[in-house]
């Protein structure tokens, strides 16, 4: 008897606690409710977007914004199963290594026209503007460029005075600080290298870094295979075991950021993403960040990181709403706040003159590169469909055997250039 | 030959398996060489453990291996910050719904798979054992549309009974082996004295079934209470997340936070060891009634 009421209680409290279902989204009487997904919810961004809903609906009062953080880890999933069963948001934010795929889905609407019909008008950032239009086929801007990424070496200042060095400027230079820096009996290395998932994306920002090559394509042929990457991979190969931690073959970035936070590496090569994490575990006064060092053809060339941004879901009820929360995002006010609180490069060209600019050094430094004309910018293909797979499903496996000695960096390059020969000569023939 | 066989007999010492038994208790290493690799297997098996509640407990910055003094500013950060009480909240229900649900789903099933003979018997055995074989994240697509057009999105009854479904195959096969287990004697015994069959049931094989409800039970509501895809895909409304969603939020793209995503852990966790450390042992006893004699 005692089982069968068990059971029934059970029963009937899975049927009327989790009976409470309701619908989403829509407006009512004048007032506009729209759903905002952020692509990289968590501790460290969502206060702040919280913030800015906050203003925005003070500032708007008809309109309503339902805040949903997804994981980032799983938001390219999640778009891709909202897409498919016609279930997306409002506004939703996206960075440029997945717009493509969305373009392609025509779950996007393009915003140029309302781009034009605004304050946003000429303040946006070009570089950022042009890496957003090179996903799109029709080179329409599909997303509102909110903030920029740049990869840079962070480095332990403290570490570098004492041993009376200054930070590399080149790649030779590098390597000799790497060097120099490591003690084994400490347990201290001068660099790490980015050896597990997502090492090929950061492989190649420093080989065009280093060669100087200025196009990813030269016509639909990849230039990944150039002699001089080649030579820069040999010397990040060389580094292995010598100045590197043995387990960095299986690095991705979070183990990277954790020996680098963790005190046992000099050098790290990520991005400005990782300007909280590093200062608030070394503190601002014993790190410090430079941009990638070039090579010996002294030029400055960059392949950016993807590009964050807004972009307005054609299945959205309230379009005009979607865009007006879109814009009030990357108005002066809060692009200027949300960049200063992650560190990124704001999209705003306004933004510019705050003085909190002034104080970051890093995101300083690379405002600096993205505005200096003499910086030539490499955008990977990320708008080739294969792009993810080639570049991680096949290649990581493969700069591992050129870490271990077992694969010549030529021969590497050389297979991954014709995979992305192969998958540009089929983009193009597609458009 | 008589002479020599009693010869040999009697030079045979009585019992040869005597001395050495003895000589194995008086072994002082036997204890050393019996827990010292368990040990170091039990070891191993709780590090991860170990440096969770390291994360969970010491201050961020800090890298000592004991945590000490201890902090609880990353689990304020996860139960307030990142709303793990709703989630918590949200998973328990899921959790129980799953469980209720299953039960007596099973239950049923169960009752009538072993009891009654019915034509495509074996097939429906079979197509319940091939469902294990379909990955979830398989069925997601064609899942989201249909909880779309039933309006189960965004609701927790939708996560119960999305979970129920991958949950129940596996359910109805073990309860129909748990009973089987119980002597059909018993129930004709009562039907005998006059019990129809659904009071010679409850009256009689359900008591029986105890452990095998424990064991049931217990794998429907960790599986719902682990399940990260569903809750993630089907649920697009803050409020309605889960705890592994919610784990998943100390994992940025850019930066971790090891101290929210270690003391998130450990509340994720702690239901499961409670649920285990409650019921483990009828569900040994129930698994292995169904395992060996079902």
């Amino acid at each position: 008897m005692r089982i069968r009421g068990a059971l029934a209680v059970a029963l009937s409290l899975g049927l009327v606690l989790t009976g409470c279902s309701d619908a989403g989204g829509g407006s009512a009487g004048g007032n506009a409710t729209i759903t905002f997904w952020d692509n990289n919810g968590g501790p460290g961004r969502t206060p702040i977007y919280e913030e800015l809903i906050k203003r925005f609906e003070q500032k708007n009062p008809e309109i309503k914004v339902e805040y949903v953080g997804v994981p980032s880890a799983s938001v390219q999933q999640k778009y891709d199963t909202a897409i498919a069963g016609g279930s997306t948001p409002d506004v939703g934010g996206v960075t440029t290594s997945y717009l493509a795929n969305m373009i392609g889905q025509g779950a996007l609407e393009p915003l140029d026209d309302r781009v034009d019909a605004g304050p946003l008008k000429g303040k946006l950032l070009p570089n950022l503007v042009e890496t957003v239009r090179q996903t799109a086929p029709d080179n329409k801007m599909y997303s509102l460029p909110s903030s920029g990424n740049l990869d840079v070496i962070w480095f332990r200042k403290d570490w570098f005075d004492e041993a009376g060095l200054t930070p590399p400027t080149t790649w030779d230079e590098l390597v000799d600080r790497a060097t120099k820096l490591t003690d084994v009996g400490k347990n201290r290395y001068g660099y790490t290298i980015r050896g597990g998932a997502g090492s090929v994306f950061q492989l190649l920002t420093e080989a065009y870094a280093y060669s100087g090559v200025e196009k990813f394509f030269d016509g639909t042929t990849s230039t990944v295979k150039d002699p001089a990457n080649a030579e820069l991979i040999r010397k990040v190969a060389e580094l292995y075991k010598k100045a590197t931690p043995e387990a960095d073959v299986n690095n991705n970035y979070t183990q990277m950021v954790a020996q680098f936070t963790g005190g046992s590496v000099a050098m790290m090569h990520h991005n400005l993403g990782s300007y909280s994490d590093v200062t608030k575990a070394l503190g601002t006064d014993k790190v410090g960040a430079i941009t990638l060092p070039v090579g010996p053809s002294g030029k400055k060339t960059v392949v950016p990181n993807p590009t964050d941004g807004f972009a307005v879901f054609k299945n959205s009820k309230n379009p005009d709403a979607a865009w007006k929360f879109a814009e009030f995002l990357v108005s002066q006010e809060s692009n200027s706040y949300w960049n200063e609180k992650v560190g990124q490069i704001p999209s705003n060209t306004d933004v510019r003159s705050e003085p909190w600019i002034e104080e970051n050094q890093p995101v300083k430094m690379a405002l600096g590169v993205l505005e200096d004309p003499a910086t030539k910018i490499v955008p990977a293909p990320v708008y080739l469909p294969e792009y993810s797979s080639i570049t991680k499903t096949d290649s990581e496996p493969a700069y591992q055997k050129v870490l271990l000695g077992q694969l010549s960096p030529q021969e590497f390059l050389t297979g991954l250039a014709d995979k992305l020969t192969t998958a540009q000569q089929e983009w193009e023939a597609r458009k | 030959m008589t002479e020599t066989l009693v010869r040999e007999t009697v030079a045979e010492p009585p019992n040869r398996a005597a001395p050495p038994r003895r000589k194995r208790r008086e072994d002082p290493g036997r204890g050393w060489r019996l827990y010292l690799p368990l040990g170091l297997y039990l070891l191993f098996t709780l590090v991860p453990f170990y440096w969770m509640l390291v994360f969970a407990f010491r201050p961020t910055g800090s890298t000592a291996l004991v945590p000490w003094p201890i902090t609880f500013e990353h689990f304020d950060t996860v139960w307030n910050d990142l709303g793990f009480g709703l989630f918590f909240r949200n998973s328990l229900l899921i959790g129980v719904g799953t469980l209720g649900v299953v039960s007596v789903l099973a239950l049923a099933g169960g009752y009538a798979l072993a009891r009654f003979r019915f034509r495509g018997q074996r097939l429906f055995l079979l197509a319940l054992l091939c469902t294990q074989f379909i990955p979830g994240a398989m069925m997601l697509i064609p899942l989201f549309v249909i909880f779309k057009g039933a309006g189960l999105l965004n609701s927790l009854t939708g996560l119960v009974v999305a979970d129920t479904a991958f949950q129940l195959p596996l359910a109805l096969i073990l309860m129909s082996g748990f009973v089987r287990n119980v002597p059909v004697e018993l129930e004709e015994a009562a039907m005998v004295d006059g019990c129809t069959r659904l009071r010679a049931f409850f009256a009689i094989t359900l008591p029986q079934l105890r452990p095998a409800l424990v064991a049931v039970g217990s794998f429907a509501f960790i599986g719902a209470w682990n399940n990260f895809l569903f809750a993630l895909m089907f649920a697009s409304r803050q409020d309605k997340f889960t705890l592994p969603v919610g784990l998943s939020y100390a994992l940025g793209e850019f930066n971790t936070d090891f101290g929210a995503l270690a003391a998130g852990g450990v509340v994720a966790a702690v239901p499961v060891v409670l649920v285990f450390a409650v019921v483990q042992r009828f569900l040994v006893q129930g698994l292995s009634a169904g395992a060996v004699k079902g």
